[in-house]
């Protein structure tokens, strides 16, 4: 590895783990990284195409779903990722305007 | 053998009385978590928070909740469902810990929890990854059983994926998994001892059912329960006709299985609990609170809620239920009238999200 500089995070981590005799821990994902591959319809839609079987308020739904990563796309993944995303906000129906958007974290 | 004195048999029989009253006048209560750490137990007749205890390292807040059959100790899934708790209900002490994540594994527990009959055992349904440093490898689920005395790890028998909620039957024999069918385990080797069919049903006309049971509440009929929607292949997926709302049910005692439509689905319920006193009878609840009669296969009423809850339970003598989860508020309706009798709300105002809501008397 001496001649070769690492480009981005995932070669930094091959080249780590040459270092340690790990290389074959690194490989090509085969899947999504995440607590779940669920997409659901979440808040938009209910089944029978309206908003009445959704739940009221949205509120009552919201840490719920949130903390199961039940709308990863939706909502800040607290199970793994962003485990403090609601920690100052345990009413929902009160504090949601505590509750940010969330950015990959630079390493 | 020795013949009793006249004595003895008094005191015997005041010692026999005095133990049936103290059955008889044991209170129900209810524990539930909120976010983001809390254990809260609540006195139901009184409609009033008794105790609120906080759980270390307990975010982002109690998920299932299993209580022991001495009703001594709750055991909660925390930790961002890599750890349960078990706290004295009397003291809020943690008197049982599992940490079930190692270096290079992470293992998550969502909603399959019990504890064997005797209380001996907590079997938890565990979803492992092994953490590479470029790949995550998903591992084979099991089930692991945990010694309450110690917390040390008894054993692990390999689990179907996608089970949800799990029960002990009520003599300890077996283990029921609700997943893909409602799986009858051997605790003892993991080996399949049935399956009641859901997903791969044969019944006629009817395309296999939707069931989404995630929370645990049988401990007051010894039944479970979970509603099922499923449509009918014999109709037009246009007529609102086609879809039918069932319930399923599972004798913890009995091992008995059964089926049955109760209405035409116009609503959902996320869960239901069965009555104590009226076995036929069950409760489903989310936005609306509906009263079902299963051996008659139809709903006795309904009443729209105040908002969404996901939880729902019922009281020993069968005449008032708790509706629970999501927001702030615990709400109890008459089980003859479907009216609201009673709230009790949770301290600050904090959510219970998805935390089971159980009973349990002392």
């Amino acid at each position: 590895m001496k001649h070769l500089k690492p480009a981005n995070k995932k070669a930094a981590e091959y080249a780590s783990a040459a270092d340690e005799g790990r290389e074959e821990e690194v490989r090509l994902m085969q899947t999504m990284v995440g607590c779940t591959a669920t997409l659901d319809p979440g808040w938009e839609v209910d089944a029978f195409g309206g908003v009445a079987a959704l739940c009221q308020p949205m509120e009552a739904d919201l840490y719920g779903c949130a903390d199961p990563c039940w709308w990863p796309a939706q909502v800040a993944d607290t199970l793994n990722t962003y485990p403090n995303w609601n920690a100052d906000a345990p009413s929902a129906q009160r504090d949601w305007r505590k509750l940010q958007s969330v950015f990959p974290e630079e390493t | 053998m020795k013949r009793m004195s006249t004595k003895s048999i008094a005191v015997l029989s005041s010692a026999l009385a005095f133990l049936a009253s103290s059955v008889a006048d044991a209170k129900d209560f209810l524990v539930t978590g909120i976010k983001p750490d809390k254990l809260v137990v609540v006195d139901a007749a009184a409609r009033k928070v008794d105790k609120v205890y906080t759980i270390p390292n307990g975010g982002p807040g109690p998920l299932t909740i299993t209580v022991s059959p001495d009703g001594k100790t709750a055991y909660s899934v925390v930790n961002r469902w890599e750890s349960v708790s078990g706290i004295d209900l009397e003291t809020g002490k943690e008197t049982f810990r599992v940490d079930l994540s190692s270096e290079g594994e992470r293992v998550k527990i969502m909603f399959g929890m019990d504890i064997s009959p005797d209380g001996k055992e907590l079997a938890l349904y565990e979803s492992a990854v092994k953490l590479g440093l470029g790949e995550y490898e998903v591992q084979p689920t099991r089930i692991s059983f945990y010694d309450t005395s110690n917390g040390s790890k008894i054993r692990s028998i390999p689990a179907p994926r996608q089970v949800t909620v799990m029960m002990y039957s009520t003599d300890g024999s077996k283990l029921y998994g609700m997943g893909r069918a409602l799986y009858v385990i051997d605790p003892a080797n993991g080996n399949i001892i049935k399956e009641n069919k859901t997903q791969a049903w044969d019944r006629a006309n009817y395309y296999p059912p939707d069931i989404l049971d995630v929370w645990s509440q049988w401990e007051q009929a010894g039944i479970f329960s979970t509603p099922y929607y499923a449509a009918r292949s014999d109709m037009s997926l246009e007529d609102p006709a086609a879809y039918w709302t069932g319930m399923l049910t599972l004798d913890l005692k009995t091992g008995d299985f059964n089926l049955v439509d109760v209405e035409n689905t116009d609503i959902f319920y996320f869960s239901t609990v069965v009555s104590p006193t009226e076995p036929h009878i069950a409760f489903g609840v989310y936005n609306n609170l509906a009263k079902l009669d299963m051996k008659a296969g139809k709903s006795l009423g309904r009443g729209e809620l105040d908002h969404s809850y996901y939880d729902i339970n019922i009281s020993s003598d069968g005449k008032e239920v708790y509706v629970g989860g999501t927001m702030s508020d615990i709400s109890v309706y008459d089980t003859t009238t479907l009216k609201k009798i009673g709230q009790i709300d949770m301290p600050d105002g904090a959510n219970m999200g998805i935390s089971s809501m159980r009973v349990f008397k002392r």
